[in-house]
């Protein structure tokens, strides 16, 4: 256990292979550490494109019937 | 599909100023997330801004700090085979038993040139309609790509 109220639980060994479960309150997030740490970077690089970015994104997605 | 743009009740959910040519909503409901977006801890309060006349390109914005902000879209226009699958854990974190009122939105980086812009389809971010709670979910095991491109 991790503190009071989570629980790490190995639900299998197979050779190299070892899975584990951890059960934490609904509170506390649980993600694989290199998933996160993608996630982070990716949101970082979207965080506030310029004014640019978004006109030539906005531009493109119009659909080409409905233009001004 | 979108939020209602319904009059709030909190004098400060002011939207700054938007690129000319969109329409300028200057009071959006605030959208409250149950956890903040990986890399941004300490910003959960956020509004949705339309910015183009056909509903594809949103601004989900930070209430409390308006530089922050994150272009989104709905899925269907660009992947329309897309269907998460929501699990019950975060139904419950988001207060929902009624899928229908779950607004799927995608995280957007619009890249060099526009035509490299990218969609995360692994971590869609999750409004719920009625009590505008929302979280950014992680679809570990799915299999689905951080960046998929928006375009093509």
């Amino acid at each position: 256990m991790i503190g009071d109220d989570v629980v790490v639980t190995v639900l299998e060994v197979r050779g190299d292979v070892i899975r584990l479960g951890i059960r934490a309150p609904r509170s506390i997030q649980v993600h694989r550490e290199e998933v996160y740490r993608e996630l982070q970077a990716a949101n970082q690089e979207a965080a506030s494109p310029s004014e640019d970015a978004v006109r030539n994104l906005a531009q493109l997605l119009r659909p080409p019937s409905g233009g001004q | 599909m979108v939020m209602p743009a319904a009059a709030s009740d909190r004098s400060e959910d002011h939207v700054p100023a938007q690129p000319a040519g969109t329409s300028a909503v200057h009071t959006l409901p605030t959208i409250e997330l149950v956890h903040p977006m990986p890399g941004f801890p300490g910003h959960r309060r956020f509004v949705l801004v339309r910015l183009d006349e056909d509903g594809l390109l949103y601004a989900f914005t930070s209430a409390d700090d308006p530089d922050l902000r994150f272009l989104v879209v709905p899925p269907l226009a660009f992947f329309p085979d897309y269907a998460p699958e929501i699990d019950d854990e975060t139904m419950q974190l988001l207060g929902v038993d009624d899928p229908e009122r779950v607004l799927i939105l995608l995280v957007v980086t619009a890249g060099e040139s526009a035509t490299d812009a990218t969609a995360n389809l692994m971590a869609p971010v999750l409004v719920d309609q009625v009590n505008r709670r929302a979280v950014q979910a992680v679809l570990t095991g799915s299999g689905l790509p951080v960046r998929a491109s928006l375009t093509s």
